[in-house]
């Protein structure tokens, strides 16, 4: 086993993923590639200070990777929430990914691991209900974070093509939700007023970010090709996540949604634009069989086991309220998993 | 010297056929208990959402309690969110499976559609001994009506009147799952987006599938062709039914086509709100939301001659030109049924 790289390391996944690789004994092994050096307790780590976005970027990371001996390269450089300044998020994530690919393919790495969303199939009312990872992924969208994301998907998939010898595995994540996930969706929640779409009430996938991490040591250690989607069990409506975490919702009419979210978009009032309203209104549930047949990974943790561990932290009393009858359920479910965690 | 030759004895019964015959009778006991331990869980799932139903009402009434107590000086954020939480959760579970389908959810409407099924348009219902108790099964039925009521009224029969107490999950079209209200109704009693993959994956798990073939075809035709049955999509019902080795069930509704008769079309009106279709009815858009009421015609709901597709591999599937002649089959049979009925009803109201 070589040397592995990461890119985007100081990102929330990012830095669980180094965390555990460090606690796991791997620290020797790792190699950072990002602009700023993270700051880990765990202890000091091989850093090398590299901006994706600048044009000379392949030809830094390959001379590093050939210098560092690298065998894995773990990209992580993505941007969850929508970024105001759509230029340079496609610098990093469409131009960055074909740099660090490029650099990696000529650099012989074997194996590349890239981070990705479920949210890259994009929401259509057409979807099936649990999509599969053949799914076309959508063509030219008008969202730009998922024009983005879809373009690193092309870049990765084209150069799986081109350099058979070097194993691509793209993961595909489910929202990530849970205590200390803090993301553009999870701080809609944190209002009292949460907007929703009148007449729509899609399901919804959230991942506990213990699994994230889990499915991200297994590919990073793992041969298998192509794109696997990373997903929970279960699903829950976007109502219930609401209601359980004790919140007043705000139906908006969709004719008028859209442009009322570009307006305040535009006037810096709100985080997201409009293109995500698709997200609440038409499901985006991803299949995550092909991961456990050929990663072996299956999530421990249930959509509402993410969701009741969201709300048992950021709104406690919603959380003892709502749930009296069912606390005593809740507290064992979660001393059964922090008991896999320890056997793990 | 030549042997006279023997006489061929066609005997009654042959091993082979024999072993087929007490295969047969076991297979037959087997699905009866397959049966009878189907209801024994269904008639357990409906007293528990009964149980569960009967419970939160009394919530939500303490919660609307507690937030008036102190008068309006009480009311906060959080007390309203509570009331709101209460009244949601009354009648919707909190989680579902990956369709959408809500135990709690379609047992509150259950009542309403036993109401329009047995009182409003008293529906009749032959032949439901040919739905197979068990195992993947693809009930096709003509689509008519405007709004989509022959769905859930092919529903209730199928879990009333079969000893099974099948749950039938419809397969419901794009629009309906994209229109406002309309689509989280449907998800949550059970019905799936009509596509291959939905349908494969629900069938594979041996569950009874139903669909329209027609499509919008059939559910926005002009009401001078009624009982007219339109193309059948692509023949797309068959190859999921070979590909998945589902029993066909040719179905035919009649009474639906007259619940809204729909006179004219002014699709324009509907097109910048996402309607596929806007009709107009004696009573709609005239009468505004009383035109939405169906009008109470008698209903026949008509389970035809299986098909039975075992015979062709999974591969047959594959051909066009057989899967066509088979989709044109079973639309010719449904049709033929259709005539029947149509033959013998003296009247719209009284069948």
């Amino acid at each position: 086993m070589g040397r592995i790289a990461i890119t985007g390391a100081s990102s929330f996944l990012g830095e669980r993923f180094l965390r555990r690789l460090i606690r796991d004994g791997h620290g020797d092994d790792l190699v950072v590639f990002d602009v700023a050096e993270p700051s880990i307790s765990e202890g000091a780590i091989h850093f090398h200070k590299v901006d994706l976005t600048e044009p000379a970027a392949d030809q830094a990371m390959l001379d590093l990777f050939k210098a560092e001996g690298i065998e894995t390269v773990a990209h992580l450089a993505f941007f969850t929430n929508p970024r105001r300044d759509t230029t340079n998020a496609h610098e990093l994530e469409s131009i960055g990914t074909l740099a660090v690919l490029a650099a990696a393919a000529a650099a012989n790495v074997k194996s590349f691991v890239m981070r990705s969303f479920t949210f890259v199939y994009g929401a259509r009312a057409q979807n099936p209900a649990l999509i599969r990872e053949a799914t076309p992924l959508p063509h030219r969208a008008d969202l730009g974070w998922l024009r983005d994301k879809v373009e690193a998907e092309e870049h990765a998939a084209s150069f799986a093509k081109r350099y058979p010898e070097m194993s691509v595995r793209v993961l595909r994540f489910a929202p990530l939700l849970g205590p200390s996930v803090r993301t553009f969706y999870s701080r809609i929640f944190d209002r009292r007023l949460v907007p929703t779409l009148l007449g729509y009430d899609p399901l919804l996938q959230l991942l506990h970010p213990d699994d994230a991490e889990e499915a991200l040591v297994r590919a990073t250690f793992s041969s298998v090709r192509g794109a696997f989607n990373i997903t929970p069990r279960g699903v829950v409506p976007l109502s219930t996540g609401i209601h359980l975490s004790g919140k007043v919702p705000a139906p908006v009419p969709h004719l008028v949604a859209y442009w009322a979210t570009d307006a305040l978009y535009a006037a810096g009032l709100v985080e997201a634009p409009s293109g995500f309203i698709d997200y609440v209104r038409y499901p985006c549930i991803a299949d995550g069989a092909r991961a456990e047949s050929e990663l072996g990974f299956v999530a421990a943790h249930s959509t509402r086991d993410a969701l009741d561990s969201y709300i048992a932290y950021r709104h406690p009393a919603a959380h003892s309220v709502s749930h009296e009858p069912e606390r005593e359920t809740n507290a064992s479910r979660d001393s059964s998993h922090s008991s896999v965690k320890v056997g793990r | 010297m030549s042997a006279r030759p023997r006489a061929k004895v066609l005997p009654f019964e042959t091993k082979a056929t024999r072993a087929a015959r007490t295969r047969r009778a076991r297979t037959v006991e087997a699905q009866e208990k397959e049966d009878l331990k189907r209801r024994v869980e269904d008639l357990e799932a409906r007293l528990r959402a009964a149980e569960a139903g009967s419970r939160l009402p009394e919530d939500l009434v303490v919660e609307v309690t507690r937030l008036f107590a102190q008068g309006f000086k009480g009311v906060s954020w959080d007390r309203v969110a509570r009331v709101l939480a209460a009244a949601h959760f009354s009648w919707h579970s909190e989680e579902t499976d990956e369709f959408g389908y809500d135990a709690k959810f379609t047992e509150t409407l259950r009542p309403f559609l036993e109401f329009m099924y047995a009182v409003w348009w008293r529906v009749e219902t032959t032949g439901i001994e040919r739905v197979p108790g068990s195992g993947p099964t693809l009930v096709v039925a003509n689509h008519s009506g405007v709004l989509p009521w022959d769905g859930p009224m092919i529903n209730v029969a199928l879990r009333h009147e079969h000893p099974a107490r099948r749950h039938c999950r419809m397969l419901a079209l794009d629009m309906f799952a994209l229109l406002p209200f309309l689509a989280p109704l449907l998800a949550r009693s059970g019905a799936i987006r009509a596509n291959p993959e939905n349908a494969i994956r629900i069938l594979e798990r041996g569950e009874l599938v139903g669909v329209f073939p027609e499509g919008v075809k059939g559910v926005g035709k002009p009401f001078k062709n009624r009982y007219k049955l339109a193309r059948f999509g692509r023949g797309g019902f068959v190859r999921i039914a070979l590909t998945t080795g589902a029993t066909i069930i040719p179905t035919a509704v009649v009474g639906a086509e007259e619940i809204h008769p729909n006179l004219a079309q002014a699709n324009f009106i509907g097109r910048p709100f996402g309607l596929p279709y806007f009709p107009l009815t004696p009573t709609f858009p005239w009468l505004g939301l009383l035109g939405t009421i169906p009008l109470p015609t008698k209903w026949s709901i008509d389970f035809g001659e299986p098909l039975d597709l075992s015979r062709f591999p999974k591969e047959a599937a594959d051909d066009p030109i057989l899967v066509n002649r088979l989709s044109e089959q079973v639309r010719h049979q449904i049709q033929t049924i259709i005539d029947g009925r149509l033959a013998r009803r003296r009247s719209i109201w009284f069948g």
